[in-house]
């Protein structure tokens, strides 16, 4: 049965992606993802020196502000930042730079669905262009389950509010790497089908749920290479590090952060281009 | 927290001593003159009302809503208009969530003085019931970029959104005629705020060295001047607000030189707003016709539906996400059924009954956006623009044309041949029984499109602009 929604994608197809970096001139990494007509800019800072109080000083520590359009900040944003932050800390690698503190401040522009997904990828894009050691990339997802049982992908505002239930995913990126096949599995099953984070709202059975998991993870493969794709042009510019001094005014010294990002980079174009 | 205070932005002694230098010989460390602004750019989204502003490295957005509350108990005939400031931490380092710092309390009571003092947004408009009800409209400023002289941009963006802004109109009703009812912006346009002139701030930055005085600084000057003074202006040289809060003494012939210069920067600035607005709120009538769907795209369905060819295609609610060329060939139509964005490559036109969307506003408001898209205006603009379409010189196969197929209409170069349409249009109406009421709407507009046809294209755009 074929559902006809009301933009006329198909239940599988995603809107409009656009992902542009280095967008801020203070923060040390941001970055903004646009699905359709949801926007959000988010910033980076980081590493600084302490923790908060009731954080392990043994490990990096990451701090996630939510910023909402207009309004007054509540206990919805609280939830946002408390997801977020769950979210980058699995992905970060947080004993590098032991009782550092990293925020992500995340603004959002626009909201016309699946915000939470639109931020969390954005965030990821921030971390990348910031330089902050991360395991892996994250992608994320919005599925909605309707009411006849079909599983749309992406929904915009109206199609959430009208549907039954939605569920939002995390999936680690896929990882390119020179390392040998077998090293990439977690106890037998590929590193990419794994979830980093999953939320839902409604009820839906738990048959739905699974093919929630199976659409989005499909979805999310082309959403990773958007992602990465993304990520490689900037290269060649950030190779020079002229480049890089010049964008300072004053101090001509390369912070060891944006050196961190230029390996990094270096990384995934090599690790892209062997694939 | 010590740990922020490890994050402020610190500058070193030569820093300090390198800028202070170069200004005593009139050196900027960016390479600008003292009173030279950087580069301004204003950009809109979609929605109304939201407006982003770069002022060279600084970065600031302003969305504007609007909602129905009590008015004050002693203006009961006025609408309110508020000011919320979020010095959001990703703009600087040293901006902490949370409370508002002294220095975003200060951005917004400045911008807030040049406004509302000064009488710049007219809030007796605002009101639609004399001390029940009237509009309260609120200015998010967000910061995103700390770039130096925050108050300017601010500013500016905060302008640019209120002139973009649109609010729901609404008339009273109800058994006593004291209910209000809103009307959504599908079925009555919304109008914008009226905006007599607009204050612009222009900052100065006082140096310790001999009087160096230095407009719109960045924030390494910001960081090394010994006082500041924003002075508020609009571009018929009328002071709306001086803030000079503490700081260097400075000597009164500086302060006057200072507001001599202000005044030919805010005028600067103005233009360059209003050029920017205009170009939006054109952009915005030409999509305008595809505006409707978007939102009454779920009644369509039930709705009876007249579709020409195309049946099982789904209904393009937004369609605003089309391109260009989309664009162009939906704008064949007197009505604003947009479904067919994407299908009217093939010149298919679906008509939809009992669609009273067009006729908007009455006779009354000259405003000739709002009174629905005139089809030869935009006709116009789409035949200057070089956009080649089969069969569309034709006036005389109008009539055959009408009753199914995409109206081709040559858009009439003068009056003469205007009129020769309308006489070809009232045949139609008269041959063809049927689609009446299509044909009813296409007459108004032809008969609205004549008396602006006359006009030039730039004298359209002035009237539609309230300054």
């Amino acid at each position: 049965m074929e559902i006809d929604r009301l933009d006329g994608r198909k239940a599988n197809q995603l809107r409009p992606l656009a992902c542009s970096r280095n967008i801020l001139n203070r923060a040390h990494g941001s970055a903004s993802w646009t699905q359709g007509d949801t926007k959000v800019l988010v910033a980076v800072y980081g590493p600084k020196a302490g923790t908060k109080k009731n954080e392990n000083p043994e490990k990096a520590c990451i701090e996630v502000i939510w910023k909402p359009k207009s309004g007054q900040i509540g206990k919805s944003e609280r939830e946002y930042e408390m997801i977020v932050k769950r979210t980058l800390q699995s992905i970060c690698i947080l004993n590098i730079n032991p009782n550092t503190t990293t925020s992500v401040i995340v603004q959002v522009i626009n909201d016309d669905g699946a915000l939470l997904p639109c931020a969390i990828n954005a965030a990821c894009a921030a971390l990348v262009d910031a330089g902050i050691p991360l395991k892996h990339l994250a992608v994320a997802i919005c599925c909605c389950l309707a009411d006849s049982g079909y599983i749309i992908l992406d929904p915009t505002k109206l199609e959430e509010q009208s549907m039954k239930a939605y569920a939002y995913l995390v999936f680690p990126n896929s990882i390119l790497s020179v390392r040998p096949e077998g090293s990439l599995k977690v106890q037998g099953e590929p590193m990419e089908h794994g979830v980093i984070t999953s939320g839902t709202q409604g009820a839906m059975s738990v048959d739905d749920y699974l093919n929630c998991l199976e659409r989005g993870r499909a979805a999310t493969a082309k959403m990773s290479t958007v992602l990465r794709r993304n990520l490689q042009p900037q290269i060649a510019s950030d190779l020079s590090f002229g480049d890089a001094i010049s964008r300072r005014d004053l101090s001509g010294m390369i912070s060891q952060r944006e050196f961190y990002g230029v390996i990094l980079r270096l990384d995934l174009a090599s690790a892209s281009s062997t694939a | 927290m010590e740990t922020r205070l490890a994050n402020s932005f610190r500058l070193t002694v030569n820093e300090k001593k390198f800028i202070e230098t170069a200004l005593q010989s009139d050196l900027r460390i960016d390479g600008r003159r003292p009173f030279d602004f950087r580069n301004i750019s204003i950009k809109f989204s979609r929605e109304e009302g939201s407006a982003e502003v770069q002022l060279g490295q600084t970065h600031v957005m302003a969305f504007v809503t609007a909602q129905l509350t009590q008015p004050y108990k002693d203006r009961p005939n006025e609408g309110t208009l508020s000011m919320f400031t979020e010095f959001s931490p990703m703009a600087d380092p040293s901006f902490e969530p949370g409370r508002p710092s002294e220095a975003a309390v200060e951005l917004g009571r400045v911008i807030d003085r040049g406004l509302r003092e000064s009488r710049a947004v007219d809030t007796e408009s605002l009101c639609v019931l004399s001390g029940k009800s009237v509009w309260a409209v609120r200015v998010d400023l967000h910061i995103l970029d700390n770039g130096g002289n925050l108050v300017d941009a601010a500013n500016i963006a905060a302008l640019a959104a209120l002139l973009t802004f649109r609010r729901p109109e609404c008339s009273l009703g109800g058994e006593d005629g004291q209910q209000v009812i809103v009307h959504p912006p599908e079925v009555r346009e919304p109008l914008p705020l009226i905006i007599h002139h607009l204050p612009i701030a222009v900052t100065f930055a006082f140096f310790s060295n001999e009087s160096t005085v230095v407009v719109d600084p960045t924030h390494y000057e910001e960081a090394v001047m010994g006082g500041r003074m924003t002075a508020t202006l609009n571009a018929n040289n009328d002071i709306c607000a001086i803030q000079k809060a503490g700081g260097e003494g400075v000597l009164q012939s500086v302060i006057m030189q200072c507001l001599r210069i202000a005044g030919q920067k805010a005028y600067d600035i103005t233009t360059k707003i209003k050029n920017a607005v205009e170009s939006y709120n054109t952009e915005r009538a030409l999509r305008k016709i595809k505006r409707h769907p978007s939102a009454v795209a779920l009644d369509i369905s039930g709705a009876g539906v007249n579709i020409g060819k195309n049946q099982n295609k789904p209904l393009k609610g937004d369609s605003e996400r089309s391109n260009l060329t989309s664009e162009k060939s939906v704008t064949d139509q007197s009505m604003d059924i947009e479904g067919e964005a994407k299908s009217s490559e093939q010149q298919q036109t679906n008509k939809i009954d009992g669609d009273a969307k067009n006729f908007i506003g009455g006779p009354s408001s000259w405003d000739p956006y709002s009174a629905g898209v005139n089809s030869d205006f935009l006709k116009a603009s789409l035949a200057s623009r070089g956009m080649t379409m089969p069969s569309r010189k034709e006036q005389g196969s109008r009539g055959e044309n009408m009753s199914g197929e995409a109206k081709p209409v040559d858009p009439p170069e003068d009056i003469n041949v205007s009129s020769s349409n309308i006489e070809a249009a009232e045949t139609v109406l008269r041959t063809n029984g049927e689609r009446t009421l299509q044909d009813a709407e296409y007459l108004r507009l032809a008969y609205t499109g004549l008396a602006y046809f006359s006009l030039e294209l730039t004298e359209v755009k002035c009237k539609v602009f309230r300054l």
